[in-house]
């Protein structure tokens, strides 16, 4: 069919164990996985070659462990390199913070992904581990969710954030439509999730009525989004949506979404970003022939939420403990990238830094002239807690 | 004289006393202007509705043969003749026998206009092919009008007179194999076509490029030329809107996150590091607003109009009984699309401000385009210095002269960048307030909820209220 996005599976999402532990940002930059980068690059390319029109790479991986941070980072590297103008999109998993992993290494290895998702993809979702645990556990009543099930609910979340490409309409056609209205600011680029009605694979459902309405607004409930809030009840407050896509998936009137659009306001169910205007883009898309669903009526929310920046902060304190004990860092001094010092750790911790300064400052109405200060007098709005932003890494 | 009307079509007038009088016509105005009722020689004992419904019985009974070029209504005929009674044999109706002619009347009437509606329908595909004037005409296949906006957008910035209408139909052709278009029915991609409109000599290939379907017989009734102009009168308009937001994914892509001009720069003076990030910000604040604009007006024409009046035609097509009805739904469903995309004569200021809105994004896409390629090339000579620096300690000072020479330069560069982007930006902001301004005095409703949308989060509410108390 007339898809246009080359998508190439690389490697699976999930993995928050790994039999790599601790070499494993290193292993690709180093000697040893020189052969593999090459066979897999040869791969990419003769894919794109085989590409009529060619607009981007959707890359899966996780952060935490082994190969999904490490070779996920190179990949990211190489491909923002070598096809500078094609998008890169990836389904990024973020470990669960509720058990402790078995990668040691995690903080370090989060870390280091995290300032390559930063500077080297356009769009980054974010799945959130901790997150879809807990919707399995509360929202599925699944007592010890397995990873195939977890894993349905992600494909559940890719398969239909790309409906509308698969099913062209009017509007939201390509990758590139789809994200630029979501990711105004480019370094915001990271994206959460939600859907609704949530099922497993051959889980029996209650069939619920569902409205146009109905759905826009279990979207906004915190229990359907697939990334968990760390902000505190007064910082959860002022979190404001940068922008949202809802698509809608099913028979849907068109009629009903100017309606449900007027109820989400007149119920001031949205906290949108002061500084420019914005609005809930829908998106109505067919379902698969193919696939049989019980429900009428279902939904995906992508949207970017200035709350996402306390999952980084998180992963940020996580990393300055260990740091702190000088913990497992002989590991990735034998690799060249670390061989004068660990620059590149402090590197990444400031742009981190940098993207959670951002996205605070998004909640404030004066973003625009953030960051424009003299670097002296750079606390912004109320009660700066992180301290002073460098303007180096202020974009 | 009725029953061989009603039942047969044929019109056997010699001596003008019978109240239908056909004239001769073309082809595709048979049915619009080849009968008429000639109020003068209706009998009293006929209602002008009962005359009407023979008038357009014989109508389409003839519509059918000459147009549809179909035989199957002589069966209809038959068993309308069946039904009421009496036998196709000539006068079996005497005089001031009005229920019987009433009844036979009813009786042909119904099923000759079901047999009409079902030739155009299944036969003729009319549903298919409005779907299909709606998927092109209207954009509705986005991948395809995607694509050959990719491809036929470099050539439309020449001059009218370039450009052949034989290239673009090569455009048009490859459009169609590179997206979903190609799965459609052949037939209605072949009545797909390029039109060059008539253009004068400052024209650009934007002005005058469009495409039309052509209709063909028995289609053509509904399709007449005056419907198909106010096809191609939206389709001027979507595909302007089109080009716009193409125009504003093409600066996003340019400013991109994994973009290399997103990252920092580290050589830069502090000064001129602050004047950057100032340019850049404001330009992406500015593309967030306009493409706000433009994202929610084209929600609003998906889901206010083309969509909704869809919906409604939809229905009124399974309503309809004969063709009168289902003309008078087309004409419904278009001019409520007309009406909608400001493109009636009442919203002429309005839709003026909105191409002023156009035009100045179009404008801000060169700046942007001209400020992302300076900041660019900025990048590359603050990055050689320094790699030369770490080869030969000698040459830094002429290198640190060049440092500076490059400094000043980027910060002319710039301030005449920043200030450009501010006449734009207010520029757009009077635009704006005069198009929003204007939103509330429209009659329709749906107008209404394009104000809506666009100040969904009471943005320029506030913006209005705060200019207004200072």
């Amino acid at each position: 069919m007339g898809f246009r996005t080359g998508t190439t599976g690389i490697s699976t999402t999930m993995r928050t164990s790994s039999l790599l532990t601790t070499v494993v940002v290193l292993e690709t930059t180093g000697p040893v996985g020189k052969g593999v980068e090459e066979e897999i690059m040869d791969m990419i390319d003769r894919e794109a070659d085989g590409s009529d029109s060619l607009e981007g790479f959707v890359l899966c991986h996780s952060i935490a462990g082994g190969t999904g941070s490490g070779m996920g980072s190179y990949l990211l590297e190489t491909l923002n390199d070598r096809y500078s103008k094609k998008l890169v999109q990836t389904y990024s998993v973020f470990p669960n913070q509720m058990e402790t992993s078995d990668v040691v290494v995690q903080p370090y290895n989060s870390l280091l992904t995290l300032k390559r998702l930063t500077l080297n993809a356009d769009c980054v979702v974010v799945l959130d581990n901790t997150a879809l645990t807990r919707i399995a556990v509360e929202r599925l009543h699944l007592t010890n969710p397995t990873f195939a099930q977890t894993n349905s609910l992600v494909s559940t979340v890719m398969s239909a954030s790309t409906t509308t490409l698969r099913y062209p309409g009017y509007m939201n056609n390509d990758l590139v439509g789809l994200l630029a209205s979501l990711i105004p600011t480019p370094r915001c680029h990271f994206l959460m999730t939600g859907y609704t009605p949530l099922t497993v694979e051959r889980q029996a459902n209650v069939i619920r009525k569902t409205t146009v309405l109905d759905v826009m607004r279990r979207l906004l409930q915190p229990k359907n989004v697939m990334v968990s809030s760390y902000a505190r009840n007064k910082e959860a407050s002022q979190a404001k949506y940068i922008s949202i896509l809802n698509i809608i998936q099913g028979e849907v009137d068109p009629t009903q979404v100017h309606e449900s659009l007027q109820r989400i306001r007149e119920r001031k169910l949205v906290n949108f970003i002061e500084w420019g205007p914005a609005s809930i883009q829908v998106a109505l898309s067919k379902k698969s022939p193919y696939v049989q669903t019980a429900h009428r009526v279902s939904g995906l929310m992508l949207a970017s939420h200035t709350s996402i920046r306390h999952l980084f902060s998180k992963c940020l304190s996580q990393y300055d403990k260990l740091r702190k004990k000088q913990a497992f860092l002989d590991n990735y001094r034998k690799f060249p990238m670390f061989d004068n010092d660990l620059s590149e750790f402090d590197e990444a911790r400031d742009i981190i830094e940098s993207l959670v300064d951002e996205y605070k400052a998004c909640e404030s109405p004066d973003y625009i002239k953030w960051g424009m200060e003299d670097p002296e007098q750079l606390v912004t709005g109320e009660g700066n807690a992180s301290g002073v932003v460098d303007p180096r890494m202020a974009f | 004289m009725v029953r061989s009307w009603v039942l047969e079509g044929e019109l056997e007038d010699t001596f003008g006393e019978f109240f239908v009088v056909g004239q001769p016509v073309k082809v595709d105005l048979l049915w619009r202007e080849g009968y008429k009722l000639h109020p003068g020689m209706l009998p009293s004992f006929i209602s002008p509705s009962l005359a009407q419904r023979i008038l357009r019985t014989g109508k389409s009974i003839n519509f059918l043969r000459v147009c549809c070029d179909d035989h199957g209504w002589a069966d209809a005929a038959s068993e309308a003749a069946a039904a009421s009674g009496t036998t196709t044999r000539r006068g079996g109706l005497g005089y001031g026998e009005t229920d019987a002619l009433e009844h036979l009347v009813a009786e042909a009437a119904k099923r000759i206009d079901k047999h009409l509606l079902d030739v155009l329908y299944k036969r003729y595909k009319f549903k298919e092919h409005c779907l299909a004037i709606k998927r092109y005409l209207l954009l509705g296949q986005g991948d395809f009008v995607q694509y050959l906006m990719d491809i036929v957008g470099p050539k439309l910035s020449e001059p009218a007179n370039n450009i052949s209408s034989f290239e673009l139909a090569g455009f048009l052709e490859a459009a169609i194999r590179a997206s979903n278009a190609q799965y459609d029915d052949r037939d209605m991609l072949d009545r797909l076509k390029v039109k060059m409109m008539p253009h004068g000599s400052g024209d650009r290939g934007w002005d005058v490029f469009s495409l039309e379907y052509e209709a063909r017989a028995p289609l053509d009734t509904v399709f007449t030329e005056s419907v198909l102009s106010k096809y191609l009168r939206v389709f001027n308009f979507l595909w302007k809107l089109k080009r716009v937001e193409h125009a504003l994914i093409g600066i996003w892509k340019t400013m991109k996150p994994n973009c290399i001009t997103s990252n920092s720069f580290v050589k830069l003076q502090a000064s001129v590091k602050l004047q950057l990030l100032s340019a850049l910000r404001r330009c992406q604040v500015l593309w967030n607003e306009m493409n706000h604009f433009v994202t929610n007006f084209q929600y609003y024409i998906m889901f206010e109009v083309l969509e909704v009046s869809w919906c409604n035609f939809s229905k009124e097509m399974e309503a309809a009984k004969d063709l009168d009805d289902l003309l008078v739904a087309h004409e419904k469903y278009l001019n409520f699309i007309v009406g909608k995309s400001l493109l009636g004569e009442q919203s002429q200021t309005i839709r003026k401000s909105l191409f002023v809105l156009f035009e100045l994004i179009l404008r801000f896409r060169s700046h942007a385009d001209r400020l992302y390629e300076g900041i660019y090339e900025l990048q590359i000579r603050t990055k050689e210095p320094g790699r030369e620096r770490n080869k030969t300690q000698e040459s830094s000072s002429w290198i640190s002269e060049g440092r500076k020479a490059i400094t000043q330069r980027a910060g002319e560069f710039l301030q005449s960048m920043s200030q450009d982007m501010d006449s734009i930006a207010k520029e757009y902001t009077t635009s704006l307030d005069a198009f929003l301004s204007l939103l509330p005095l429209q009659q329709s409703v749906d107008l209404k909820f394009l104000f809506f949308r666009l100040d969904f989060t009471e943005f320029y509410s506030r913006l209005h209220s705060k200019g207004k108390e200072s």
